[in-house]
């Protein structure tokens, strides 16, 4: 396997998901640094937006390349092409824009040693702007390979709308680690504590979309095996990494978590968990990078090289080893009966603190019941293992029900929800007595009916 | 092959109880860490 790109077509795959996905992050950083008014993480932000435009210039260059390659072959589709290069070039002469103005404004704060609001607010808009041109390149630029997408639903075995999914969604954690990683960096670095948190929070949030990424990424198995020129033998070899990116996933997101939430009771970080989070979060990086690289070759033949060597045996590797296990009893009841106890710690712990936020039990402060919430996080990581191995047992039929989808979608909102409780400093300082304020109560609800949700979801899987 | 009920209670068992007693360890370890630490002599309570 090659992970050093070798073709323009090739390199356009890697470098155009940055300024897209990636501006996606760089916003929700900047933002953060609104909201906490931090100076270091605004100038930081401008950083990341000026690079962010620079690497606008080897997307077109590696795109207008890839597009002479690409003409070459049959399947793709001029007009999607035209179509795409159109939108590209508008959306990536914005950014260029965007990362202009952002520099500019570094470089005049120097000399005026502030950051000027109406600057600061004018690359928000051109950025958000830009984003929406990017959403739109991105989209038909996905459809240009994609061919699955344009097959009849009929003949599939999972529903389109799962592949779709997936191929814009597993970009974000790749992507969205790469931020984190440079912007947690950086706050070392800087010794900045928005910083910090801010890195914590979307290192905690890549790990929480690994749970949809990994769930659609087996429908689109189902909806890739039998087309013609797709090797169930590379979509295993995909699926084993994939699998070890969840492990590395869980492991990065429950250490950042756990230093959030420490730092909630004791208002510091530990550096020897800081640094943990540091090599789990590069390792783990490493496993995404390869994960990525097996899925692109799944369905992009124009990035495979001579010396490739791509696997030819359907039942090689982990994943249909697994596949073969839990389909014993023997295995298959525990992890189930694993199942139903995390759902129990992660409802449980769910209630209790929401329960005080929304007005009972006013006799406790917040900071009391915050203090169970690891229980509740221990439930999600058992849920989310035994959950992988229950769709291992028979992953076509779960893909398929009804409820499904909606479970899945209420796992990841019910779950960065609650990251709300260890990050607002109104509801921390509710003591005992008090009401929470009114936007934790909406928190609170969002988390109970989330979570009551993916409990019957999962439950008439079965029946509907 | 097929498995005796005694064999399939036993991995029930052994598995769950396993998943459990790390799960409860490491929230009373997380929650012991921060009594330790806790600013003005040991208690988050005052918080």
């Amino acid at each position: 396997m090659h992970l050093i790109p070798q073709s323009s077509s090739h390199f356009h795959l890697l470098v155009s998901i940055f300024p897209s996905i990636g501006l996606i992050f760089v916003l929700g950083f900047y933002a953060t640094a609104f909201a906490a008014d931090n100076e270091p993480m605004k100038r930081s932000c401008l950083v990341l937006f000026a690079i962010l435009g620079l690497l606008a210039i080897p997307t077109y260059v590696s795109g207008d390349r890839s597009m002479a390659v690409l003409s070459q072959d049959a399947k793709i589709s001029q007009d999607l092409m035209t179509t795409h290069f159109g939108w590209g070039i508008t959306s990536l002469a914005l950014l260029v824009l965007t990362g202009a103005t952002a520099l500019i404004e570094l470089w005049r704060s120097r000399r005026a040693e502030r950051l000027s609001n109406d600057a600061l607010h004018l690359v928000l808009g051109l950025a958000i702007v830009s984003l929406a041109l990017m959403a739109i390149a991105g989209e038909i630029g996905w459809e240009i390979n994609h061919h699955e997408l344009r097959l009849d639903p009929a003949t599939q075995r999972t529903p389109q709308a799962w592949s779709h999914a997936h191929i814009i969604l597993n970009h974000f954690p790749t992507v969205g680690f790469v931020f984190a990683l440079v912007v947690y960096i950086a706050a070392l670095v800087m010794n900045n504590v928005v910083m910090k948190r801010a890195s914590l929070v979307l290192f905690v949030i890549c790990a929480i979309l690994g749970v949809p990424t990994y769930v659609t990424g087996a429908a689109s198995m189902w909806a890739l095996t039998g087309v013609p020129g797709i090797s169930r033998a590379v979509i295993n070899a995909h699926r084993d990494m994939a699998l070890l990116t969840l492990f590395g996933l869980a492991f990065t997101g429950v250490t950042a978590w756990i230093e959030l939430w420490r730092f909630r009771h004791l208002g510091r970080f530990s550096n020897r968990s800081l640094y943990l989070v540091v090599a789990f979060a590069i390792i783990t990086l490493g496993v995404m990078a390869e994960t990525g690289h097996r899925g692109g070759q799944i369905n992009h033949p124009e990035i495979r090289v001579a010396i490739d060597a791509l696997p030819t045996d359907p039942k090689a590797g982990w994943s249909p080893a697994i596949e073969s296990l839990i389909n014993h009893v023997i295995w298959f009841v525990p992890w189930q009966t694993v199942h139903f106890f995390g759902f129990s710690l992660i409802f449980g712990t769910a209630l209790a603190v929401s329960l005080r936020v929304l007005g009972f039990w006013k006799s406790m402060p917040f900071s009391a019941v915050h203090r169970i919430l690891p229980l509740g996080v221990f439930g999600v990581v058992m849920n989310v293992f035994s959950g992988m191995l229950i769709l291992f047992a028979d992953s076509s039929r779960y893909l398929n029900a009804t409820t499904f989808a909606p479970k899945i979608a209420l796992i990841t909102i019910g779950a960065i929800a609650v990251l709300y409780f260890s990050l607002s400093e109104r509801l921390w300082t509710v003591k005992a007595g008090e009401d929470a304020p009114m936007s934790a109560k909406w928190v609170a609800a969002v988390v109970l009916l989330s979570w009551a949700g993916v409990i019957m979801g999962g439950r008439l899987i079965s029946y509907v | 092959m097929e498995y005796g009920n005694t064999a399939i209670i036993f991995m029930v068992v052994a598995v769950v109880s396993c998943v459990l007693a790390l799960s409860f360890f490491g929230v009373y370890y997380l929650n012991k860490i921060v009594d330790q630490n806790a600013p003005e002599g040991g208690s988050v309570r005052k918080t």
